[in-house]
């Protein structure tokens, strides 16, 4: 049994606060700083009665770590990309060209940050409310130094910047919590997302970083800040029907593989309202090819109702044909949200950045989010069909290089060449989420 | 572009000829099954990364090669392909001489290291008809999966 009071809340579940504070934090007094930690009210998985205003979570890099005084048996016991840092993966992730390292804001391309504070609030009001008693706590001591201090909010829909509404797709764990949009994938073992567990590889458990106390139920969390070219997808939106010869909405459904209300194409690929309206907790029971416990599935080997290069395919390909019939084993938890204002398209350039604070979770930052990045976004080898393409929405091409494949039934797929950069990664980090327990330890260290 | 498509010369040190009889006995028994009780088989149509693959025995039955076409990285597909075919490969190297500890499922990284120290891979360059073709791409224009 997973202790849900011990673990990080947000590993297990999404907490739909519509605020939140991402602090990243630099550690200036170790010993002042371990004692902070300790006042620290962070939010487990416990079950909710009711609930709260607000939650807190917390994560460290490896520099953070180090510089918060652990062992060097301790720290030589956590997984090298971890020890790398973002900044030391971007090959791995693809973060090149505009996207490198070198370009990143808050100083996040190089050595420097030691923890990110996760701040979710139910408000702006508490928001306001819980920074300044955060800071009080932190930074009033002199523990530790603000790098910066980034807003997130829900916006009105609960959309993404692209007009997407976002985060039905989960991974089911199993911890007593269920899923509010159940799917019809494996139900992921806990040490797929938490150490100390067997994963969901065979006979596997991930080693627990040392003492026990310190690893044991922890988890793993890259940060990426990933700005959004608003202006660059609603031109191409706009352009759909003249150049490419497709209705503008329909691509959009095409190029994630959801339509912007969340109905996905696999179940109505034809409109966003289908005759039979489906219920919010269907919009993730999907397949794309049918299964000995799904034989009914619509066979979309082909893609024609979801492209085999969209965004959501690509990034779960679920029961798909894929090299190494890996569908459910590289699996993520993905939270986050989103920054800066509502897109206007009054004033398509702005000048104004806005995009995702995103959270991806998992056991092993390589076989996880690693490994999706670098074979599902950015290859193109795992799936046919879509050859020397990348993701249409995080994928790594230079400029005007990415094409986008539509596949049709009974015509060629309508292949858009020089498909824009829609996403630019603003910086990342490679964050470790202890245990409540781990955290006591660290700050309990001398 | 790069051609997704690698060889794998895989050569493995046979304990002694009691070993040689008992895995010459295994494969036997594995390839002679129909394709769908064939462990080998039915791993590797799971997989779709590899091309061909065969068992030779060589230098007088004191070593056994695996000899195989594949696709992609095999680091970044080895726990998948361990998942697939790992046991196949724990019955194997119980009779080798410097195998890696068994089971290969708990002990992945040094599986994949000893593939890597056993792999001849070939004398360069490698010779493919269609280096830019994977398996994935080929099942698909077959029409099969």
């Amino acid at each position: 049994m997973v202790p849900l009071g011990d673990v990080q809340g947000l590993i297990l579940r999404s907490y739909g606060m519509d605020c939140a504070a991402f602090f990243l934090l630099r550690v200036e007094d170790a010993p002042v700083a371990r004692r902070t930690l300790g006042r620290l009210s962070i939010t487990p998985g416990t079950l909710w009665d009711q609930k709260p205003d607000s939650g807190i979570n917390v994560g460290f890099t490896f520099a953070g770590l180090t510089a918060l005084g652990l062992s060097l048996a301790s720290l030589g016991s956590f997984p090298q990309e971890f020890v790398s840092d973002a900044f030391g993966r971007c090959a791995e992730v693809g973060d090149i060209g505009p996207c490198s390292a070198d370009h990143w804001d808050y100083g996040l391309g190089k050595p420097g940050l030691h923890a990110l504070l996760l701040l979710f609030t139910q408000n702006d009001a508490i928001r306001d409310a819980q920074t300044a008693l955060l800071r009080q706590t932190l930074l009033g001591v002199g523990g530790w130094s603000e790098i910066a201090m980034l807003p997130g909010d829900v916006l009105p829909g609960s959309t993404a910047h692209f007009g997407y509404r976002d985060g039905f797709s989960q991974p089911t764990i199993d911890c007593g919590l269920g899923n509010p949009f159940p799917d019809t994938q494996p139900v992921a073992p806990p040490g797929e997302f938490l150490l100390g567990y067997p994963s969901q590889f065979d006979q596997l458990t991930y080693a627990v970083p040392v003492p026990d106390e310190l690893g044991r139920n922890g988890s793993f969390m890259v940060l990426r800040i990933l700005e959004q070219d608003c202006a660059a997808f609603d031109a191409l939106l706009a352009q759909s029907q003249q150049r490419y010869g497709i209705d503008g909405e329909l691509l959009a459904a095409k190029i994630v593989g959801r339509w912007r209300n969340g109905v996905p194409l696999t179940l109505s690929p034809d409109s966003d309202s289908p005759v039979q309206p489906l219920q919010a907790t269907e919009l993730n029971q999907y397949d794309y090819a049918p299964t000995a416990a799904n034989p009914g599935v619509f066979d979309d080997r082909r893609g024609y109702r979801c492209p085999i290069g969209s965004h959501m395919r690509r990034a779960n390909p679920r029961s798909a044909t894929i090299a190494g019939n890996g569908g459910s084993r590289h699996r993520i938890v993905r939270r986050g949200v989103p920054f800066g204002p509502p897109y206007d398209p009054a004033h398509p350039n702005d000048g104004i950045q806005r995009g995702l604070l995103g959270l991806f979770i998992g056991v092993s930052i390589k076989d996880q989010f690693e490994f999706l990045m670098s074979e599902w976004m950015n290859g193109s080898t795992f799936a046919p069909r879509i050859e020397g393409t990348t993701d249409p929405i995080v994928g790594n091409s230079s400029a005007g290089e990415n094409k986008f494949v539509i596949p049709r039934e009974n015509a060629a797929p309508i292949v858009l060449s020089e498909f824009p950069r829609l996403v630019t990664t603003r910086g990342a980090a490679y964050t470790f989420l202890p245990s409540l327990t781990g955290l006591r330890f660290i700050a309990g260290l001398s | 572009m790069n051609a997704i498509q690698s060889p794998l010369t895989l050569v493995m040190n046979i304990k002694s000829p009691d070993d040689y009889a008992q895995l010459n006995g295994l494969l036997a028994k594995i390839q002679s099954a129909p394709p769908e009780q064939n462990p080998v088989w039915v791993a590797l149509t799971k997989l779709k990364t590899v091309h061909f693959a065969r068992f030779v025995f060589l230098s007088n039955n004191s070593q056994l090669a695996v000899i195989t076409t594949y696709d992609g990285s095999f680091d970044k597909y080895i726990n998948d392909f361990i998942d697939e075919i790992g046991d196949v490969f724990n019955a194997l190297l119980a009779h080798m001489s410097g195998a890696p500890p068994l089971p290969v499922q708990q002990n992945r990284d040094a599986f994949l290291a000893y593939v890597k120290a056993n792999d001849l891979r070939g004398i360069d360059p490698f010779y493919s008809a269609y280096p830019q073709a994977s398996v994935i791409t080929i099942l698909d224009a077959l029409n099969q999966e």
